[in-house]
């Protein structure tokens, strides 16, 4: 197998009010996958990927990413380029609101720009075609000069991608991408988090809680329980006695 | 917490027992201004104070100190309020502190309604009542003056404020290092504005002279602390969600903080800087009255000679700009919402 994109060995985070969010956690993740996590709120998930992107520091243990260890990287410039390869969408969107949806997508060029540059808003014509094309890759070129709280749920998070693929990254990190949307909506979102992955080939690192959803896009699967990886392999392999495993005895599916 | 109960309970004791000391014991001005006889005196009755309340802990009665810092039980509830101590507690003691403020103003009902102060009263009543619009041109002058004072102060004080704002907010000031920038900061700004404007007025009319630049060097000062404060509560409570957003970009701090933070905090910063200009004509009229130039000046010279028919005038001028510059920055906010 060719080298992976990321590997993590042994990857332990604890919280300063002591709870061990991760303990130990090994995992390597291939260029081009579509990798889903799972696993109960409060399971270490979304410290996952923000040890990945360095959101959080992870308290032991090594990150590669394309070779090269993050994990423990000091120096904020460094974590800064990390940051650029690696998008990251959030459950709440995050766009700044009061600010035109353009506006939102080209802050992804943000790590590209000296200071002087970003603070009086110097983006060029060739950067502006960048988010206009990205913002029509997920379908809302239309809206890019509305202000970004006049939409919907699901425009918002489209936007969030337009403005993580603004980074040109590597990898996209999403931290449940479609909690707070509807059914229909949350298709839509994975419908292009998908499109990413297979036409641009970005690995597509996702939290996710509907079962449903992870057997329709994931390519592979790990689930978290209490800190600790406790399964690893396609999505179809998820059966009954691993579904009990991964959220307990007492939890039943939801479609 | 019980041991705030107790403290609150001796200091009311405390003071109750100072009370009726004074009242029967009433001290000559010379054992009043004896420092060290005072504060042993109270002590000794702040002591005796503790020792009450921790006896009415154990005898299970609900003090003042319970209902505050909700540490009573929860049966204590059911008494009529004449049967409950901390009523009477509550009671006595507001009655005290009216005894006391009422001797201490030496309030007088022959003053109020003395013949000779009520013949004056009139006198200046009918001069105020029928202005001599003749000082009207100086005075409008001088509220000019006024308002323009209180524009520079604020303008002045923008920038800074700004600056000050995201150095004195906790969200961003998270190292060890920064954390104490940030404590240094706010003790000083704290320090500033506990300082009234009328104060840094007299010192400034001091430094630079008496005259409008004074004033406005003391506006200024004190809405610099004032504006850094408000800004930075505004920074504080910015969502947290963006910021992650923009931070994992890869954008350094700076950009995080323009591009995060302040579209987040602009309409709050503006909302609260035309409300500090209107603050600040108002404060100028007053810090006129200690030297600081514009219309106060003006007032305070025509009120030592007794002028009242022309301080009359003054007073309709600031009146009517006062309400105008309200309403107006009422209407701004209200529209910034």
């Amino acid at each position: 197998m060719a080298e992976p994109l990321i590997r993590i060995c042994n990857l332990v985070k604890t919280y300063p009010n002591g709870v061990q969010a991760l303990k130990g956690i090994s995992l390597d993740v291939q260029k081009g996958e579509f990798l889903v996590v799972i696993g109960l709120s409060g399971s270490g998930k979304s410290t996952l990927l923000r040890c990945l992107n360095r959101l959080q520091e992870p308290t032991s243990g090594e990150i590669f990413f394309q070779g090269k260890e993050i994990g423990q990287l000091e120096n904020r410039n460094e974590i800064r380029r990390v940051r650029k390869h690696m998008g990251m969408i959030f459950q709440h969107f995050n766009l700044i609101p009061r600010q035109s949806v353009i506006k939102n997508v080209l802050m992804g060029k943000l790590a590209e720009k000296s200071t002087v540059q970003s603070l009086f808003g110097v983006f060029s014509e060739q950067e502006k075609r960048e988010a206009l094309a990205n913002l029509q890759l997920v379908g809302i070129a239309d809206k890019a000069f509305l202000r970004a709280d006049q939409l919907s749920g699901g425009q918002k998070q489209r936007v969030a991608i337009a403005r993580a693929l603004t980074q040109n990254p590597q990898v996209l990190l999403a931290d449940e991408p479609v909690s707070a949307l509807d059914p229909a909506t949350s298709h839509v979102v994975m419908d292009y988090l998908q499109k990413v992955n297979r036409e641009l080939g970005i690995t597509v690192i996702a939290n996710l809680h509907f079962l449903s959803l992870v057997r329709q896009y994931a390519t592979r699967v790990v689930a978290l329980k209490d800190g600790e990886l406790v399964f690893t392999g396609k999505p179809e392999e998820i059966t009954e006695e691993w579904f009990h495993k991964i959220y307990g005895e007492s939890a039943r599916e939801i479609s | 917490m019980k041991s705030r109960k107790i403290v609150f309970d001796a200091i009311l004791f405390c003071f109750l027992l100072c009370v009726v000391t004074a009242a029967l014991f009433a001290p000559s001005e010379e054992q009043w201004l004896n420092l060290p006889l005072l504060f042993s005196a109270v002590a000794v009755f702040f002591a005796l104070g503790a020792v009450i309340s921790l006896l009415l802990k154990n005898l299970g009665i609900v003090t003042l100190g319970d209902i505050l810092f909700k540490t009573s039980p929860v049966h204590a509830h059911d008494k009529a309020w004449y049967r409950r101590f901390w009523m009477w507690q509550l009671l006595i003691s507001l009655a005290a502190a009216l005894l006391v403020s009422l001797v201490k103003t030496e309030f007088s009902f022959f003053e109020l309604f003395n013949e000779d102060g009520f013949a004056g009263a009139i006198r200046l009543f009918k001069g105020l009542l029928d202005p001599n619009w003749d000082v009207l041109p100086r005075a409008v002058l001088n509220i000019i003056e006024t308002i323009f004072m209180a524009f520079l102060a604020t303008t002045l004080a923008i920038p800074v404020a700004f600056v000050l704002s995201f150095f004195c907010a906790k969200n961003i000031m998270k190292g060890p290092w920064t954390r104490s920038i940030y404590f240094v900061l706010r003790t000083l700004l704290n320090i500033t504005r506990s300082i009234e404007a009328l104060i840094w007025a007299i010192i400034f009319s001091v430094w630079v002279g008496i005259g409008p630049f004074a004033g406005m060097l003391a506006l200024m000062i004190h809405s610099v602390a004032s504006l850094a404060k408000q800004y930075s509560e505004m920074v504080e409570a910015a969502e947290e969600g963006p910021i992650e957003a923009i931070e994992s970009t890869g954008a350094n701090k700076l950009q995080t903080i323009w591009y995060a933070i302040v579209p987040q905090v602009l309409l709050p910063y503006i909302s609260f800087t035309v409300y500090r200009w209107d603050i600040n004509v108002r404060m100028a009229t007053i810090i006129g009255l200690v030297g600081g130039g514009g219309i106060g000046t003006m007032l305070v010279q025509y009120q030592g000679q007794a002028m009242w028919r022309e301080v009359g005038c003054i007073i309709v001028v600031i009146a009517v700009v006062v309400w105008a510059l309200d309403q107006a920055s009422a209407v701004i906010r209200e529209a910034l919402k």
